[in-house]
């Protein structure tokens, strides 16, 4: 008996230091395991820094302009006041730059077609607009802030200098001598980049922005909203609370799956075929390329609804109808509005997606340059991530910082839906 | 004298001390008392889930102006049953109910009878207080709000009032009609789902296990409550507790592998069972 005793005892006391041994082992593996999770988040935070820090280094610049003031004598020999449109502005401003800064033309104009060169292309459109608007200033001396060119623009900020063979240079010696002597004059202006906002494409860089792209994409996502939301919720709806359960609904939810995977390129074949090229809608429209991204975003829409109302317990399916409520008013009187964060969240997720996609819309010739700004869902339009694409495949180096300027744009668009997907969220949700 | 002991025993298993706590005694002594006439008629009632069969030909006469008791060990299909009486099983797609169950005479399984209409007839109390996310006043007003039962808001905060007062609960919500019906502890929560069923003024209330959920001293209310309805209302409670059952039923039904073993007078049940299986359960020797 004592024997046994002390069998048992001696077992219990290996079995401890096993016991603590393992434990020093599961402890170990834990460590491990959380060191891992710390390593994961800390690669994954550093990758989205090294993303945002470098299109925030490169784009930064683009929100910032420079002007030059400069006085013109709008003489009355050069500018018929019926049809100020017939005057070359471009020329007449820089010829009086060029007398400002003491340079006279020679025979083949080459000093004022480079001093035109430094200007924008813009300065033509606001001299028009100036004197087609006060006709009397014709034959007066005026102070005018002009816009400079992309490259002068480029020069000031420091991204360009005279460094490296003449011939190669965007900016040759003189333009960047009299940039110079521009800026000691102190009559160049740094100033908030408003046209970036106000304006839409366009082939000058000086004068490209953003608006065109941002109402297009506006207007698209205002379809796909108007068609994927109402169509997804309710197909979910309809397929979660009333389709008999069996064959053909497992067949149509494997499908809904499948085409969640589908890759974007497909849908915009598919709209190229069917929107375009059988139902002869407008091309280039935010109409069509809100179509095919209302397809795209449906079963993105449907999955997250369905598993939104799955998500609320059947006990309040059983009161609402043990009440005597019919089964749709089960339905929308109590378990749409409880599974409505979830629909919100799933929805705002998709037409997040839908505003950044690009593959389809370039199927559907969204791709095309569009220097306006569209009026209506019919009219040709751009959207903001095929304008980085454009922009991106741009020659002049003065687009590269606007591509990652309109990056931000799309980011700063995105970033304002996910905040209204969670204020709405909260909303919902403190109605219970 | 064995329903007595039989009491004891239920008391002590559910938590020692409460036995002897007079709230779980009889509010007071009911089982003598007369019930209605007969308010549902059920005839070989079977049911079916898919391929199983669930319940096979229940027929009992549920009275009026009383509670009924449905006992039996788990899956015993008691609740299956309860819920054939307003036609719940219907959202259950793979259910099939056989057999026939009249309420006053009316087939409530005749097509004719739309389980909306019966649902506003047949009230039901679940065994986890549900009350709608809302808030107490919007919960008890819902039913008449649907069925459109009242004709003002005046009228609404009438019966929401009439109905949380006859389910006791109007003196601790009174002040917070506003306030969200989930804060409400389980035992107010299943009283406000009770006065959320009587709004709508039914003829039948439904109770599946509406106490397993709750401490005794909610249950005490809950069924001093059952007793007070019972005047007005036919009850129909499913219970697992079998003290429950005796201390407020008027009628037992003991039920057993799908099948109605017994149905008889509480007192006779739980006193002088027939069956050697009711005699088991109620005492303790299974189930």
């Amino acid at each position: 008996m004592t024997d046994a005793t002390l069998t048992r005892a001696g077992a219990s006391g290996r079995s401890t230091a096993q016991l603590r041994k393992s434990l020093k082992r599961r402890h170990a593996r834990e460590r491990r395991f959380k060191l891992y999770g710390v390593l994961a988040i800390a690669i994954a935070i550093g990758f989205l820094a090294l993303l945002l820090g470098r299109i925030i280094e490169q784009g930064h610049t683009a929100f910032w302009t420079h002007t030059v003031q400069t006085e013109v004598y709008l003489d009355p020999a050069r500018i018929d006041p019926a049809y100020p449109e017939g005057t070359n502005f471009d020329q007449l401003v820089a010829e009086q730059q060029l007398a400002r800064l003491g340079v006279q033309d020679d025979e083949a104009m080459s000093a004022s077609r480079d001093m035109r060169q430094l200007m924008s292309a813009g300065v033509a459109f606001e001299m028009q607009r100036l004197v087609r608007e006060n006709p009397e200033v014709i034959g007066d001396r005026i102070t005018v802030t002009l816009p400079i060119g992309a490259d002068a623009d480029l020069y000031y900020k420091g991204e360009l200098d005279g460094e490296g063979e003449e011939q190669f240079r965007r900016l040759n010696d003189r333009q960047i001598l009299w940039l110079d002597q521009m800026r000691d004059q102190g009559r160049i202006q740094g100033q908030f980049n408003t046209g970036l906002f106000t304006r839409s494409d366009s082939t000058q860089p000086e004068l490209a922005g953003v608006l065109g792209a941002v109402v297009g994409s506006a207007l698209m996502l205002l379809v796909t909203a108007s068609l994927a939301l109402p169509i997804g919720v309710g197909a979910a709806i309809y397929l979660e609370e009333f389709a008999p359960k069996g064959r053909i609904t497992d067949i149509i939810e494997v499908n809904i799956n499948n085409l969640a995977a589908v890759p974007s390129i497909v849908y915009g074949l598919l709209g190229l075929a069917v929107f375009i090229n059988w139902m002869h809608l407008p091309r280039s429209s935010p109409l069509v390329g809100g179509l095919v991204l209302a397809l795209m975003a449906l079963p993105t829409v449907i999955i997250a609804t369905r598993s939104a109302l799955k998500a609320v317990p059947p006990s309040i399916r059983e009161a609402a109808l043990a009440m005597g409520a019919s089964r749709t008013q089960a339905v929308f009187h109590h378990v749409l509005p409880l599974a409505m964060p979830g629909v919100m969240t799933g929805s705002i997720i998709a037409m997040a997606h839908a505003l950044g996609e690009t593959a389809p819309l370039l199927l559907i010739g969204m791709v095309s340059f569009v220097p306006g700004v569209p009026e209506a869902v019919t009219s040709p339009s751009s959207a903001l991530p095929v304008l980085v694409f454009i922009w991106e495949n741009a020659s002049e180096r003065a687009f590269h910082e606007r591509t990652a300027a309109a990056i931000m744009v799309l980011l700063v668009f995105m970033i304002i839906m996910n905040a209204a997907a969670i204020y709405l969220r909260r909303r919902f949700e403190r109605r219970w | 004298m064995r329903f007595n002991l039989f009491r004891q025993l239920d008391g002590a298993e559910s938590g020692g001390t409460a036995a002897t706590s007079p709230l779980l005694a009889p509010p007071h002594a009911a089982h003598q008392e007369p019930t209605g006439p007969i308010k549902i008629q059920t005839r070989d009632v079977s049911v079916f889930y898919g391929d199983k069969q669930a319940l096979f030909d229940v027929s009992v006469d549920i009275p009026d102006k009383a509670v009924t008791a449905f006992i039996g060990p788990s899956g015993c299909g008691k609740s299956s049953f309860l819920r054939c009486l307003n036609r719940m099983n219907d959202t259950i797609p793979i259910a099939r109910v056989k057999g026939s169950i009249r309420m006053d005479g009316e087939d409530i399984y005749d097509k004719a009878l739309d389980p909306v209409l019966l649902r506003a007839r047949v009230g039901m109390v679940f065994q986890k207080p549900n009350p709608f996310p809302k808030s107490i006043f919007e919960n008890v007003a819902y039913g008449p709000r649907i069925h459109g039962l009242t004709e003002n808001k005046t009228e609404l905060a009438d019966r929401v009032e009439q109905s949380l007062k006859r389910a006791g609960l109007w003196a601790e919500v009174a002040d917070r009609l506003d306030a969200a019906a989930t804060g409400l502890s389980g035992g107010q929560q299943q009283r406000l789902v009770i006065a959320r069923a009587i709004a709508v003024e039914p003829e039948v209330i439904l109770m599946d296990e509406p106490c397993s959920a709750l401490d005794p001293i909610a249950t005490a209310k809950i069924e001093e409550l059952m007793d007070e309805l019972r005047e007005e209302y036919c009850l129909v409670i499913v219970t697992h507790s079998m003290a429950q059952a005796a201390r407020v039923s008027q009628r037992t039904a003991f039920f057993h592998m799908g099948e109605l073993v017994e149905f008889d007078d509480t007192e006779t049940i739980f006193q002088n069972p027939r069956d050697k299986r009711t005699l088991d359960y109620i005492t303790g020797r299974f189930g």
